[in-house]
């Protein structure tokens, strides 16, 4: 009986005029989305891949220097694309693509793509996510919004229900038919996307891909399908299918345009972020005063008595490391534990931002899928951050390098220093420094990050189910 | 058979049926004559279960359809007075599809069979039926009926706005269909056909059966004039 009802409803739908249009219309705009996407990604891998290259091989050919000028003189790390950026490119345009790696400072990001683009672009990118998000709604609503209400006005439904079909039967066959219908325009389309994708370089990059994939088209499923319950729903509930799209059209719009704007703005208004000038200003103050009060200088004066004692000796001469490689060294370390909290406050207010724009997903499905998708693709600000955290550590890592490189290799220095005969290192020595490697988070991280936004889509998947049934179940002619 | 047993609905403060008593037998074509809003269709409505009684209760072959309504559906075929099918769908998809809602599949061949039945030219079969005419449409109302093997059929005016010839055509399947010992309940306006195609007549006003007639026992200018005499309110002399 579902399957006979399914059919008819795909039968009907398929034939008729709007569908031929509007699935026509989402194919142009997935396919042209994914190519799109897919040729930006490939010249993003390819960009990023020749400046790291590139800027890896600067490092070694810096020509001959101090070990720690060469920490000065730093390097750069590129974030890669991840292969799912092509769908979903997240907030990988706002966050920059690279940072700028040297001694004493650790530094913010650069290279936002919107930075580079017009206007117009703050409109949205054309991506198959935001396609997906914004379009296949209203493909379904389009779609499905005649299924109870226009068979109501049309007559068919008293005709329906005088054959002896439950109520429940019609929903499930409808959702099926429906469900159909929608399946054969936005499945070549995404099987178009993933041939593509397993056709691109570097697709190992991010483990587990086929998993991410599969999770990804499940989120996907659980929005298409609150979507198409909330469709049957509201059809069923009112009596007039002019009203059943007016309905839709308006929460469609809250869900994919006020709510994703609104949610931005409150999770700004209640977890702001300090204004940068001074939080510059606090950080640079903080670094002078000392993490914990001390100054720098007082604090290295009080571990130079320190170390003198565990040598045993009471000149920098006898030291058996050269003492200025050591002080430039603890100078970097003072500044560690304020680098964390000040740029720690800022990823925090950030995080929360995140946090409570997931809980507004309460109130729209957009949200959490949003949120589970650009994880998913690798472009949300949990990748973002764990990039950055990766830069400082090799940051740090590659200064501790040079100056443990020049502290050993310049003792004789401690007595004989002059400005003709300071340590000259060469490619030899900077290469003891790796490349610059970036491990994106683990895909079990995410999704554990994302727990939340799941059982949200899911509990809306579960309301939209639930009100589809009880609104089938009071179908009635009563007052037809 | 169909039974309606001290059969009453309210619609707020409007009683459209008060107390109705009927009884269909099989093979009999019971045509329930009256001016509009005389309990006709809430009559036919009640019978679907797609409105529940205030008091009494509708049977049919012995089953509640309240208590039972799609066991009682089943046995059930409906024709309104404008047969309601899907555009974007063939005369044959559509009566493939209702007949598979009313629990029945047949090969394409049968399911030809039922549409020759009921006179539509085969030509017809696989046109879309949104360029059917209002005839085509019934004729494809009586071969979902005729697939769905109906006990008993309900009719809402369904030659309303027939030509005669579509009228007469339509008339002759309901006496094929009453061979078949189907009960068929007809609400209808046209005293002609019901004189012409029912076996009893049952008058209605304000939700009342006002006067039941074998219409073996009246000529037409009977069942006109008595009618006319309920509608007009003289009805003394024929209270049932």
């Amino acid at each position: 009986m579902i399957i006979s009802i399914a059919r008819k409803e795909f039968a009907e739908i398929v034939r008729d005029g709007r569908f031929k249009w509007t699935a026509t219309i989402m194919v142009l705009l997935l396919l042209t989305a994914m190519m799109a996407g897919y040729q930006k990604y490939t010249t993003a891998v390819r960009i990023q891949h020749a400046a790291q290259t590139g800027t890896n091989q600067q490092w070694l050919d810096q020509g001959d220097k101090n070990p720690h000028s060469a920490a000065h003189y730093g390097n750069y790390a590129f974030k890669p694309a991840g292969p799912l950026s092509y769908f979903d490119n997240g907030i990988s345009n706002y966050t920059g693509t690279a940072v700028f790696m040297e001694a004493h400072k650790q530094n913010f990001a650069i290279g936002r793509p919107a930075s580079d683009q017009s206007a117009i672009a703050r409109f949205g990118d054309l991506s198959g996510a935001n396609i997906l998000q914004l379009l296949l709604p209203l493909l379904i609503i389009f779609l499905g919004f005649t299924s109870f209400s226009g068979e109501r006005e049309s007559g068919t439904l008293r005709q329906v229900l005088s054959m002896g079909v439950t109520n429940r039967q019609l929903l499930w066959g409808k959702a099926l038919g429906v469900g159909s219908a929608v399946l054969i325009v936005v499945l070549p389309c995404i099987l178009v996307g993933a041939l593509a994708l397993s056709m691109a370089q570097s697709v190992d990059h991010a483990e587990g891909m086929a998993t991410r994939l599969a999770t990804l088209s499940i989120a996907y499923l659980m929005y298409a399908g609150i979507f198409l319950f909330l469709t049957l729903a509201v059809s069923a509930l009112t009596r007039h299918a002019r009203t059943t799209l007016m309905v839709l059209v308006g929460f469609w719009a809250f869900t994919g345009f006020l709510m994703p704007k609104a949610a931005s703005e409150i999770s700004k208004f209640t977890e702001p972020t300090p204004a940068f000038g001074k939080w510059m200003a606090d950080m640079r103050a903080h670094q002078l005063r000392g993490f914990d009060g001390v100054p720098p200088f007082a604090k290295f004066a009080r571990y130079t008595k320190e170390l003198f004692k565990e040598y045993g000796v009471t000149s920098v001469g006898e030291l058996p490391m050269y003492f200025v490689a050591v002080r430039l060294q603890k100078l970097e370390e003072y500044d560690y534990p304020v680098f964390d909290q000040h740029y720690g406050m800022i990823r925090e207010a950030y995080t929360s931002q995140r946090k409570v724009q997931d809980q507004l997903g309460i109130l729209a499905p957009t949200l959490p899928l949003r949120s589970i998708s650009m994880a998913i693709s690798g472009t949300d600000l949990i990748q973002h951050v764990k990039f950055m955290t990766d830069a400082e550590t090799y940051r740090r890592n590659m200064v501790v390098k040079m100056n443990d490189y020049l502290s050993k290799a310049s003792v004789h220095l401690n007595t004989t220093y002059s400005s003709s005969n300071y340590m000259r290192a060469d490619e030899e020595v900077f290469a003891i420094v790796p490349p610059f490697e970036f491990e994106p988070p683990n895909l079990n991280t995410m999704l554990a990050e994302h727990r939340s936004n799941f059982i949200l889509l899911f509990l809306w998947l579960a309301a939209a189910i639930g009100l589809a049934i009880f609104a089938a179940n009071r179908i009635s002619l009563e007052r037809n | 058979m169909l039974e309606a047993i001290n059969l009453k609905k309210t619609f707020g403060d409007y009683d459209a049926l008060k107390g109705l008593d009927l009884k269909v037998n099989p093979g009999d074509i019971y045509c329930l004559l009256g001016a509009n809003g005389a309990g006709k269709t809430t009559t036919i409505n009640l019978f679907l279960n797609f409105i529940h009684p205030t008091a009494g209760k509708a049977e049919v072959c012995g089953i509640d359809v309240t208590e039972q309504p799609l066991e009682t559906k089943k046995l059930l075929a409906y024709i309104p007075e404008q047969v309601m099918l899907y555009g974007n769908l063939t005369a044959l998809e559509n009566l493939r599809y209702f007949a598979q809602l009313g629990g029945h599949d047949y090969t394409e061949t049968e399911y030809k069979s039922f549409l020759d039945r009921c006179g539509l030219q085969s030509g017809a079969y696989i046109q879309r039926v949104h360029q059917f005419s209002k005839g085509m449409r019934q004729k494809v109302g009586v071969a979902i009926a005729l697939a769905k093997q109906a006990k008993a059929l309900l009719l809402d005016e369904p030659t309303s706005g027939l030509d005669p010839k579509a009228s007469n055509e339509f008339s002759a399947l309901l006496i094929q269909l009453k061979g078949d010992d189907a009960s068929i309940l007809m609400a209808t306006h046209d005293l002609f056909r019901a004189k012409e195609t029912g076996t009893r007549i049952g008058i209605m006003r304000e939700g009342r059966m006002m006067q039941e007639l074998g219409t073996d026992d009246v000529s037409h200018a009977d069942i006109e004039r008595i009618y006319l005499e309920h509608m007009h309110g003289d009805s003394s002399k024929y209270a049932a």
